[in-house]
């Protein structure tokens, strides 16, 4: 315990020795502390800045020392910044160092001291520091002002995306102060009773003027704020280049990218530097420089081209050599020499480069829609050739240069026009022509084309004609007709003549143009056909000529209306017999005519066909002007002599002429979708002829007649028909006699098969048996011998063909008739039988359809209807009533009987000579004795059957 | 007012007409102003009655002490703070073509109301003369003190100014009709 204590008590002693020495060795002062430490504060860039000196520094004595920074805000204790700062320390040097706050220095007072070392890089061991300085105190709060609100930092320029901190400084103890930024509250935190702190992350840019932030106290002195400028990135510059144009300045120039968007005194500037000769210039302009060059002492140049603002740098470098950055001036003094009509020498000026340099200048000639390019060499001045040129015509020719060593870039264009002089004519004029004969003599139209610009080789003064007669008994003429005409007329002395036709311009004349007129006209006797229009014009065709021709010639008129005509033409040749003529002038439901002729080798044309069309057909413009003369009982004349088909849209194919009862119907046939509002009772189409005088002769009554426009009423007409009708009547009725005959014939074959002819008794077996018996008493009534006495109208439903068993309805009505010769040449005594047969064939007749049965007629004119002839007429008449239909319930005419006895109840109405009854009455009884044969239907109603109407009281003798 | 040289109604009437015409424009140039500034200025019924400038006489006084002002004192008044006007709104148009290089408008506006407050001083000037009243000589108003002002502080200066611009003409209408009223033609 003892040895415990004494060596406690040793160790303590050592210790307070060592404690002692260091204490003596820190008290001393370093020999090279820092001293006459000032601090400034500047508010614009937010910085503190130190100055100071170094103590006991010996003459001429240098060290590197290290000065140990501490810097605290608000109170000395509270350090926020230390730093070490090394540098060369020389006697009587004055040091200096600055600080950032990233706080606006109005915020909060700051405290700053120091110590120093000497730095101990090359000596080993722990580094020696020196006593720190006493604290200066930056304290810029003082010289505020009078105002009690103040915010910081002032118009502060910040790069947007950064951080920033605002603060604000208050002077009368409020605390209900609110800060915003561009009208948003900011949430801070206090630093001080007085002082409150905002932190701004990644700032935006706004506008250009600057973001406002300001506070304002709950309540008075107002508002109190700042500005903060907020600058776009600056970026880098791009596409730097630098050339020059005659190696004495280059000119430098970049994209400077997208502005900063600041106020012009805040934007970037822009540097440019070169290396090798260490120049430096500042720029005027955001986007270019001009740079002199050292002539003939520098070739390569090392440029750096730096952006710059408050807050940034961005460089970018170019290196080149000045040769191959040549961008040559444009060439200047285009001329042209030995212009003729189909070349012309160009030459030009180049600014010189250099003494050695070659330039490559590109040539271009534009002309005709075309354009040549040639390449040529120059050193001072160019010259090229140009060839193949075409007379008369205007060119431009441009030139542009390069330097030819190296290649960077051609110079600007510069051009020049020049016009090409005038040539002969190369072509000769495309002429046609019209002849006439007036007054006996032959007058020549002429027709000529003007030359085209590749043809004519210069403005085209006269056309020369020069005309020779072919029976040389008259001299030629020779005419000058002066451009622009395109055509002239000419009475020749004879018709028989060449005429030749050149073209003039200043130069020369034109081959010429050969036309040969003969006092023929040609083959005008070539029918006309017709020609169908299509979209893309009238194809026309022809037939090749077996002899041997130069070429074909269409003609035609575009304006075929208008007198002038503006006649048309086009050749075509000996190998082609089809074209299609197409032109803009061609108007739908216009005629053309077109003419088509083939030259002879003697240049003589002969018309080969003649066409006529329409681009496109349209409706008739007009209706004819109808005139009716002749108008008689039961006819009229219709004519329309002034109507032009020629004249028409389209070609005419027939007139309608359109006739309407006044109270009538149309009939089936009509023409029902043209006038279908109109009762009519007939139409017919009336076809072209070319000149249509006169037509119409219609076997009809009617009370008016409507074409278009065209009304006549009141009309009465006629009955004799025209032969435009007999034409059509008369097959008309063959035909229906046809008819008549094949129903006849039908007729007797149905009644030789169903109802065979009453049996001849001098042909019956049975008369054979009895002669055998050799009874002579017997006697036959000959059947010739019996008169006719009646004919017996029946009132007939059509359509119902109605069994002998079921005519109980049928009420037969007597015509008397008077008794024919033959029917009276037989005296004697006979029967008569009803013959049926024939009543149903007059029935089946009636049924045909093809023969109309008679309209209902007055009874006075039933007994004209027997005849042939009146028939006849009743059924034309029904043909031009268009096949009506027969009436229900039309009288229809039976032969009932020749020899029916008139033992009914209408015996007053029997002729006065009837025939005697007891021949009949005889006939009867024979043909009673064969009950198979003779027997009656047994209806005994039926008034239509003889039986029941003969008294038999009476008729048995 | 016995000895003066000439007839104050004309000048009266001319400048009368001419303050008339100004206060047309005044809410114009404020409203124009203000919509160049950003927010706060340009926030829909922005007033910052308590912002003031020392170096111009604030337009606004009471009525009872307006009324008892003589005509000598109130075209004085008058006087001074168009003198002073004229001088701010040189000093606003080259804040605003710093912080507003790009309007125009704004910068043609407040050169127009320069003129005019010269030309009303002019016929001011005029009436003092007809009246017989000493003209006050022309004062440095602003002195040295605006040039190390922040844009912030630019800004509220030129708001000031163009604020009282429209509180004094309005003011100067009502002097002048109450001289028109004294002095008809």
């Amino acid at each position: 315990m003892a040895l415990f204590s004494v060596s406690k008590t040793a160790f303590l002693l050592a210790f307070l020795s060592l404690r002692t020495y260091q204490s003596e060795v820190l008290s001393e002062p370093l020999p090279w502390a820092p001293e006459s430490l000032k601090v400034s504060v500047n508010t614009t860039s937010q910085s503190l800045h130190l100055q100071w000196t170094v103590h006991n520094l010996a003459h001429h004595q240098e060290f590197r020392m290290v000065f140990q920074i501490e810097i605290s805000r608000i109170k000395t204790s509270n350090v926020i910044w230390v730093e070490n700062y090394t540098t060369t320390v020389k006697w009587n040097q004055v040091l200096h160092w600055s600080w950032e706050s990233k706080l606006p220095l109005e915020c909060a007072k700051h405290f700053i001291r120091m110590r120093s070392a000497v730095d101990a890089a090359k000596t080993p061991g722990p580094r020696v520091w020196s006593s720190w300085s006493s604290w200066e105190e930056a304290d810029v709060q003082n010289s505020l002002g009078q105002d009690l609100l103040f915010v910081f930092p002032k118009d502060k320029l910040v790069e947007e995306g950064s951080n920033v901190t605002i603060c604000y400084v208050s002077k009368s103890h409020q605390n209900n102060i609110s800060c915003y930024l561009e009208g948003v509250r900011m949430q801070g935190e206090q630093l001080d009773p007085n002082v409150s702190v905002f932190n701004l992350n990644h700032v935006a840019f706004i506008r250009e003027t600057g973001t406002n932030i300001y506070c304002k106290p709950g309540q008075g002195d107002g508002i109190k704020g700042t500005v903060l400028f907020v600058s776009k990135v600056l970026q880098e510059p791009k596409d730097f280049s630098c050339e020059t144009q005659d190696l004495m300045t280059l000119n430098c120039t970049w994209d400077p990218g997208s502005d900063t968007g600041l106020l012009k005194q805040l934007s970037q500037s822009y540097t440019l530097f070169e290396s090798f000769s260490g120049k430096k210039i500042l720029c005027k302009h955001k986007s270019w420089c001009l740079w002199q060059v050292a002539p003939e002492s520098q070739d390569m140049y090392n440029f750096t081209l730096t952006a710059e603002n408050y807050l940034r740098k961005r460089s970018v470098h170019l290196l080149f050599h000045l040769t191959h950055r040549v961008h040559p001036m444009a060439p200047f003094n285009v001329l042209f020499k030995n212009v003729n009509a189909t070349s012309a020498t160009m030459t030009w000026k180049v600014h010189a480069i250099g003494k050695y340099y070659t330039l490559l200048c590109q040539v271009e000639l534009y002309g005709e829609g075309k354009v040549t390019q040639h390449n040529v060499s120059v050193k001072v001045d160019g010259v090229h050739l140009f060839s193949g040129l075409e007379p008369d015509t205007e060119y431009l020719a441009q030139v542009r240069c390069a330097n030819g060593d190296h290649f960077w870039k051609w110079s600007e264009w510069t051009h020049q026009n020049f016009t090409t002089v005038e040539a002969a004519p190369s072509e000769a004029p495309d002429v046609w022509r019209n002849v006439k004969i007036v007054q006996g003599r032959c007058v020549v139209t002429l027709f000529w084309k003007p030359l085209s610009k590749l043809q004519a080789h210069g403005k085209i003064l006269f056309y020369n004609i020069v005309i020779e007669y072919l029976d040389r008994t008259s001299g030629s003429e020779v005419l000058s007709i002066p451009a622009p005409a395109s055509g002239t007329e000419l009475p020749l002395n004879q018709c028989s003549s060449q005429i030749r036709i050149t073209a003039s311009n200043s130069v020369g004349t034109s081959p010429a143009s050969v036309l040969v007129v003969s006092r023929e006209p040609g083959n005008e006797e070539v029918e006309e056909e017709r020609v169908k229009g299509t979209e893309d014009g009238f194809p026309l065709s022809w037939n090749p000529q077996p002899r041997h021709v130069t070429g074909y010639l269409v003609e035609w008129c575009e304006q075929p209306r208008d007198p002038p005509c503006d006649l048309q033409w086009k050749n075509l040749g000996p190998n082609v017999t089809s074209t299609v003529v197409s032109s803009d002038a061609f108007r739908p439901g216009v005629r053309y005519n077109f003419r088509i002729y083939g030259i002879s080798t003697e240049r003589v044309p002969c018309l080969l066909a003649r066409k006529t069309g329409y681009s496109q057909e349209l409706a008739p413009s007009d209706n004819p002007q109808v005139v009716m003369t002749n108008l008689t009982s039961h006819s009229f004349t219709l004519s329309w002599k002034n109507y032009s088909t020629e004249s028409q849209p389209s070609f005419i194919q027939g007139y309608h002429v359109y006739l309407k009862s006044k109270a009538g119907r149309c009939h089936s046939g009509s023409e029902k979708a043209v006038l279908s509002d109109v009762p009519c009772v007939g139409w017919l189409i009336v076809p072209p002829p070319q000149q249509i005088t006169e037509i119409i002769s219609i076997l009809t009554y009617f009370c008016s007649f409507e074409e278009g426009k065209v009304l006549i009423k009141n009309t009465t007409l006629f009955s004799s028909p025209a032969p435009t009708l007999i034409r059509i009547l008369l097959p008309t009725v063959f035909c229906i006699l046809l008819i008549m005959i094949t129903c006849y014939l039908k007729s007797q074959w149905m009644k030789e098969k169903c109802y065979p002819d009453i049996p001849d008794p001098y042909k019956s077996s049975v008369l054979s048996l009895i002669k055998s018996k050799e009874n002579p008493h017997l006697t036959i009534m000959n059947i010739k011998d019996c008169v006719p006495d009646s004919i017996e109208v029946l009132n007939k439903q059509e359509g119902t063909r109605k069994s002998f068993t079921e005519t109980e309805s049928t009420k037969p009505t007597y015509l008397y008739l008077l008794p024919t010769e033959k029917r009276y040449s037989s005296p004697g005594p006979c029967i008569c039988f009803e013959n049926f047969t024939y009543n149903q064939a007059a029935s089946d007749s009636a049924s045909c359809g093809h023969v109309p049965a008679p309209p209902k007629a007055p009874p006075s004119q039933l007994g004209l209807l027997t005849s042939p002839e009146n028939l006849l007429k009743a059924l034309e008449k029904n043909y031009m009533n268009s096949l009506g239909e027969i009436p229900a319930g039309e009288t229809s005419l039976n032969y009932v009987s020749q020899l029916a006895s008139p033992m009914s109840g209408d015996m007053s109405n029997l002729p006065k000579n009837p025939p005697e009854p007891a021949l009949c009455s005889e006939y009867k009884m024979q043909m009673a004795i064969p009950l198979g044969l003779a027997s009656p239907p047994s209806s005994g109603s039926s008034s239509l059957s003889s039986i029941t109407l003969l008294d038999e009281g009476e008729r048995y003798h | 007012s016995p000895g003066a040289p000439i007839s104050p109604a004309e000048p009266i009437s001319q400048a009368y007409s001419l303050a008339l015409y100004m206060q047309k424009n005044t809410s114009a140039l404020l409203h124009t102003y203000l919509q160049h500034q950003g927010s706060p200025f340009s926030d829909p019924g922005f007033s910052a009655p308590e912002l003031q400038l020392s170096s111009l006489p604030p337009a606004a006084v009471s009525f009872k002490t307006w009324h008892a002002l003589d005509d000598g004192e109130r075209l004085s008044h008058a006087q001074g703070a168009f003198l002073a006007l004229t001088q701010h709104l040189q000093l606003v148009g080259d804040d605003q073509r710093d912080l507003n290089p790009g309007s125009p408008i704004l910068l043609s506006q407040l050169g127009a109301a320069r003129l005019r407050a010269q030309g009303l001083l002019g016929n001011m000037a005029a009436i003092m003369t007809a009246l017989g009243l000493p003209i006050p000589p022309e004062e440095d108003t602003l002195g040295v003190v605006p040039f190390g002002a922040s844009a912030f502080e630019r800004k509220c200066r030129g708001y000031v100014v163009t604020r009282e611009y429209g509180h004094w003409t309005d003011r100067a209408v009502r002097d002048l009709a109450l001289l028109k009223a004294k002095y008809p033609g």
